[in-house]
């Protein structure tokens, strides 16, 4: 088989689209934190303003630049000058505000639409994958990967590639701005700062690892409670509460003693890390005040200095973390591109198949599949039905029932014979159109989270309540919708009604028998249903024979007692075939059921009182 | 979306309440309120020791040149004082509040958890599993964490205000009062936007999870998609949800980044206000330059500890509703326990036993079992037994018959005492089992049910639940009794083979073996089966037939069955229709009254066609 391998977008590829907005977050960013910058350049252009007089009071005397500014407004008095400042101040930051309001909404826009479309192309692609990727796949380590990897992508476009970004503008910004006013004093302001993040980063990776035990503690205390409380009845029927007591408490006190050390070595993290910090800034500070008093700066300098070290060292200190976590990131995008990375279900057919009309024909012939790594589960397999025919499939598990039902749906492809539905080999014909024709009761049917009434109208379209009444007559399933408080607009599911086995499969079979197609197919579908309302539901049928092909696959022979053919089925291969009465009379395996059936109601009613 | 209605009050006498978690560790909260004090007021006094630095190099600048260069060592001391004490207390309170929070967060889930243990099964019906499960976790860890880091930041933000503010009033009063006039501001608004971030968050968990539920249906209903051709379409509702996400998400965002420049912006007007009262302050020498640069500092560094006190004020809010959940629990009163007069005679037992009587004081021999006028409704309008009367011998063998819903299994729950009949008696030789010990009665019974729930681990584990000290030997015996052994052979590590979580890799029918030897196992003196075969293949149920006989031999059984074989070999067979007893009899007796026990008979042997999947074995 050949597959079109669609190459696995990278994390890049992802942001198509989204990219622009991201360039404007990342610009507002930096022109938001040029703006912050210029306060402190306020406060030291003030301060070394103040000119002492001889009697202790100052005068103010700002640079020449900024009382040019102030000039228009008259804003050349004193007060005019600290008022110009004030307005300054208050202007930068509602400033740089606005364009961090803006950088946090246009990030989000971005990061959110990424993550939008990378939802929707992993569940377009679940929908769109072939069945093997799913028989070789765990269902919960997939949701995983749709779940928390892309949660983990999602903090790193949203969060941690901001903080970074943000964390090195500063860092851009504050340097040359340093240098520019002392060389020296600049190296002595930033001498701690790779010291800070390769702390962090380094303390963070070993922080992570207790991250890890704590949530392996927390899985194991939940799973503990879990088994406990959905076991809470045999629990006590055994009067097992002190060993379960004893089991928790072991899984508590693991949690709680994991927790507690977790905490401590964030204590150490985070109070070292705030050593560290405060070190750096003292270092500003007091050089700052020997190079004051070496007359190398003035004290404007020295405390724009300070302010610029304080506004710069906590977000590096947070870089070092977010290195950390966000080489998480990586590892999250490997796992989902192993699934968009997956050829899809080919949609390429050799027909276009839009001027096929199914009829019901059926003919299989030589017949062999066998999945990718194992042995054949059918083989040699012929059979040919009438459209309108009923034929029945028996046999023990794992016999190859469900397989071709499954090749009938081209839920698998077949590589050995031939399934020919009227005259057209299967292989070639649309899938779309192969399973458009095919209404089918898969065994242990499924319903969606939805209404009662939206699960069957999604049989066909434009189905009438009567059509729909009718159907759910027909599957003996119609008083038991009424019987709900919502009828048939009942929500199915966790958040709704929980059907019984028996009441799924019913209301599967109706959805079915509203497709109104030239083959129905029944997988194992009256095995949890009564009795008396198999034979309401097989009544049902037997009234449509002609209808449709339908093939029926069961376990009770009372459900396929009356199709126009029996098939036995036994490790891959058709070992029986015939009308019931053909099979009882032909002392097989069939027959043999069928006495130990008769055998055991004999011996149930010894008076011999046999319907 | 709608958000469920918050209280808009806090309901401290909850709170208070919950703290009385705390109770064992007195030490730590002492320690964890000194040192959120401490780190405060440390971090209240560093401002102080730029502004004297400052202060110092001015007074040295005016002095002229040639004046002695001023001694920083003083301020030095002072810096790595305040530095060392905080790194200290910071060190501190983390340690405090996450022992806190790790020991109080275990301690709340114990208390739950061994309430969970006594109370009784109709509180069970009532609350999903996965519910329960959602309370012990996740509340726990959030009540914990609000009470341990809340108190921190409850403290530690109002010390620091107060230092902040106090400093600021020494420094220059005047001043002090100016800027504190934006402080109602910032808190009001660091209070609006705090509350609707939380709730903002609370939706995106709710879409979050909503999301992770159709990824999972998606998965499940693959083939069924498959077959309905409905890649399309599915793919179309999965988007509404995606959408909803994204727009709920960049809400959220949009509330957070309007939220630190508001609050910014408003700490700016404060520093304008320094500049231009300080800064004419300075210019009059009434006011340092040192001051002047404190306080510049202090309006960034007020906003901090509003920002605390709002969030933790909305998370005690948000909070509530989980407080109060927890509460109920741990103050819920199991209806079915033993009375204080049972416990009295249990401790006299056991302080002076008597020979020969059972740890409550009465004989330790089951004796006859009556119900008397037993009435039981689940519901106080919908009575599901009526009048029930009935006297089983020791050793008995009673199977129940009758239609779905006729109050076979209430009937059996109530002789186990799962349930207690809301009216009328049930005696064990001749004594109320509610004067008797639960777990007295509970040590003689063995159950196997419908659906019989196993624990993950392996088939040994699961079989020995039932006589925790069996040997190898005693639970492969079990087994072989029941017809077990032969498909744990054919298991992969045979009984090591971990049966999954709630047994699930066993099918139905295995899962019943297996419980079936795990009740007998535990050697009980009353055997309640329901429909304990029902998933069993019909060469495995001729199996158990067989050995069924030594199996109730000496034993009291109940036995809910649908297979006429297993009910014929019962000493009495009870027919109950719609909660009362409508016959009863031995098998010939029924058959010949014609009754409802030959109805459903006839019926019955339909039933008997219905040929399962291992059959073909």
């Amino acid at each position: 088989m050949k597959h079109d391998r669609p190459t696995a977008p990278s994390l890049i590829a992802l942001t198509r689209g989204h990219r622009l907005r991201y360039a404007c977050a990342i610009l507002a960013m930096a022109v938001g934190i040029a703006l912050m910058f210029q306060i402190p350049l306020l406060t030291k252009a003030v301060i070394d303003g103040f000119v002492a007089g001889p009697d202790g009071t100052y005068t103010l005397e700002l640079p020449e630049r900024l009382r040019a500014l102030g000039a228009p407004f008259g804003a050349t008095g004193m007060l005019g000058q600290l008022g110009l400042v004030a307005a300054l101040v208050i202007l930068l930051t509602a400033g740089a505000g606005l364009l961090q309001y803006l950088r946090g909404r246009w990030a989000a826009q971005a990061s959110e639409g990424v993550m939008r479309d990378l939802r929707d192309a992993l569940f377009d692609h679940f929908a769109r994958l072939p069945m093997r990727f799913f028989d070789r796949s765990n269902q919960g380590d997939l949701v995983q990967r749709a779940t928390s990897d892309v949660e983990t992508l999602r903090v790193f476009l949203a969060a941690q590639v901001v903080e970074i970004s943000r964390a090195l503008l500063l860092l851009g910004f504050a340097v040359p701005i340093l240098f520019a006013m002392n060389a020296e004093y600049a190296l002595i302001a930033l001498a701690l700062m790779p010291v800070v993040v390769a702390y962090s980063a380094l303390f963070f990776r070993q922080i992570t690892r207790r991250f890890q035990a704590v949530d392996e503690a927390e899985g194991e205390l939940t799973a503990v409670l879990q088994e406990n409380l959905t076991g809470i009845r045999v629990v006590r029927a055994f009067g097992r509460s002190a060993f379960e007591e004893e089991k928790f408490a072991a899984a508590n006190t693991e949690h709680r003693d994991t927790t507690w050390s977790l905490m401590r070595l964030l204590a150490t993290y985070w109070s070292l890390s705030d050593l560290l910090c405060f070190a750096q800034t003292g270092l500003v500070l007091f050089y700052g005040a020997v190079f004051t008093l070496g007359g190398e700066i003035t004290v404007g300098t020295w405390i724009a200095f300070t302010e610029y070290a304080a506004m710069v060292v906590w977000p590096v200190r947070q870089m070092g973390r977010t290195l950390v976590d966000a080489s998480k990131a990586g590892v999250a995008m490997k796992r989902i591109n192993e699934i968009l990375g997956e050829p899809l279900e080919e949609p390429h057919d050799a027909l276009d198949g839009s001027d096929v009309r199914l009829a019901g024909g059926l003919r299989i012939e030589g017949l062999a599949f066998g999945f990718e790594d194992g042995d054949r589960v059918l083989d040699g397999i012929d059979l040919a039905v009438a459209p309108g025919e009923t034929v029945a499939l028996v046999g023990p598990p794992g016999a190859g029932k469900s397989v071709l039902v499954e090749l009938l749906l081209r839920l698998h492809d077949y590589d050995h014979g031939s399934i020919r539905l009227d005259g057209h080999e299967l292989r070639e014909l649309p899938r779309a159109l192969v399973r458009r024709d095919m209404a089918v009761v898969l065994q242990s049917p499924f319903l969606y989270a939805r209404t009662i009434a939206q699960n069957l109208r999604m049989a066909a379209e434009d189905l009438t309540e009567e059509r729909i009444f009718a159907a759910t007559a027909d599957a003996a399933i119609h008083a038991s919708v009424l019987g709900f408080d919502q009828g048939y607009e009942t929500l199915l599911g966790e958040r709704g009604v929980t059907l019984s086995g028996g009441q799924k499969q019913r209301l599967s079979i109706a959805r079915a028998l509203l497709r109104e197609a030239p083959f129905l197919i029944l997988d194992d579908a009256l095995s949890a249903v009564d009795l008396g309302t198999e034979a309401h539901i097989l009544d049902a049928l037997r009234a449509r024979r002609g209808r449709q092909t339908t093939l029926i696959v069961a376990h009770r022979l009372s459900t396929v007692r009356h199709a126009d053919q029996i098939l036995v089925l036994h490790e891959g291969r058709i070992v029986e075939r015939g009308t019931h009465a053909e099979l009882v009379a032909a002392d097989g395996r069939y027959a043999h059921l069928w006495s130990l059936q008769t055998d055991l109601e004999g011996e149930l009613t010894p008076t011999g009182a046999k319907r | 979306m709608s958000t469920p209605p918050q209280k808009r009050g806090l309901d401290l006498s909850m709170w208070r309440e919950l703290y009385g978690f705390t109770k064992p560790y007195k030490r730590q909260v002492r320690l964890l309120m000194l040192n959120a004090v401490m780190t405060a007021g440390t971090e209240a006094l560093l401002p102080l020791v730029t502004k004297n630095l400052i202060d110092k190099l001015e007074r040295w600048e005016l002095a002229g040149p040639g004046a002695p260069v001023p001694p920083l060592a003083w301020d030095l001391a002072m810096f790595a004082g305040l530095v060392g004490l905080l790194v200290f207390s910071v060190f501190h309170f983390i340690r405090n509040a996450g022992f806190l929070k790790a020991h109080m967060a275990a301690d709340i889930r114990t208390a739950g958890f061994l309430k969970l243990q006594c109370l009784e099964f109709a509180f069970f019906d009532k609350r999903a599993s996965g519910w329960l499960v959602a309370r012990m976790t996740s509340d726990c860890e959030r009540l914990a964490r609000i009470m341990a880091w809340g108190t921190l930041d409850v403290l530690w933000g109002l010390s620091l205000v107060t230092g902040i503010a106090l400093a600021m009033l020494l420094l220059n009063w005047k001043l002090g009062l100016v800027v504190m006039v934006v402080m109602p501001l910032l808190a009001l608004s660091s209070l609006y936007f705090q509350r609707r971030i939380l709730r903002a968050s609370r939706e995106i968990r709710k879409l979050n999870s909503q999301v992770t539920a159709e990824f999972n249906e998606a998965l499940m209903g693959v083939k069924t998609t498959k077959a309905f051709t409905r890649e399309a379409e599915g793919l179309v509702e999965f988007q509404d949800r995606t959408g909803e996400m994204f727009e709920a998400s960049v809400r959220n965002a949009v509330l957070s980044s309007m939220y630190l420049p508001t609050v910014l912006t408003i700490g700016s007007f404060a520093a304008a206000l320094v500049l231009v009262v300080g800064g004419q302050g300075v210019l009059g020498a009434s006011l340092s330059l040192g001051t002047l640069v404190a306080f510049l500092a202090y309006t960034r560094q007020i906003f901090e500890p509003l920002q605390q006190l709002a969030a933790i004020f909305s998370e005690l809010q948000m909070a509530q509703a989980a407080g109060e959940r927890i509460l109920e629990l741990v103050h819920a009163e199991p209806e079915i326990r033993d009375s204080a007069a049972v416990r009295q005679r249990m401790a006299d037992q056991l302080l002076a036993p008597a020979p020969g009587l059972a740890s409550d004081g009465h004989p330790d021999e089951l004796g006859r079992i009556e119900l008397q006028g037993v009435h039981f409704a689940y519901t106080p309008d919908e009575p599901v037994l009526t009048d029930i009367d009935l006297v089983v011998e020791p050793g008995e063998t009673v199977a129940l018959v009758g239609s779905t819903g006729g109050g076979k299994t209430t009937l059996v729950s109530l002789i186990c005492r799962f349930y207690e009949p809301t009216a009328g008696r049930v005696l064990f030789g001749g004594v109320d089992y509610r004067e008797r010990s639960l777990a007295w009665l509970q040590s003689h019974l063995g159950v196997v049910l419908q659906d019989a729930h196993l624990f993950s681990g392996s088939v040994l584990e699961n079989i020995r639940y039932g006589r925790l000290d069996a040997t190898d030997d005693e639970v492969r015996a079990a087994a072989e009794l029941v017809g077990a052994d032969r498909f744990v052979a054919r298991l992969k590590g045979g009984y090591a083979f971990d049966v999954g979580e709630g047994g699930d890799r066993l099918s139905a029918g295995e899962r019943q073996l297996v419980s079936f030897a795990r009740a007998l196992l535990a050697d009980p003196r009353i055997l309640v089966m329901d429909e304990a075969t029902s998933n069993v293949d019909t060469e495995t149920e001729r199996h158990i037939q067989a050995g069924l006989e030594r199996v109730l031999e000496g034993r009291t059984a109940f036995v809910i069955a649908h297979r006429l074989s297993t009910i014929e070999k019962a000493d009495r067979i009870v027919v109950i229709e719609g909660g009362r007893i409508v016959e009863q009899g031995s098998h010939a007796q029924l058959m010949a009254l014609g009754g409802r026990y030959r109805e459903l008979h006839a019926h019955q042997g339909i039933q008997e066609l219905g040929v399962r999947a291992d059959d073909w074995d």
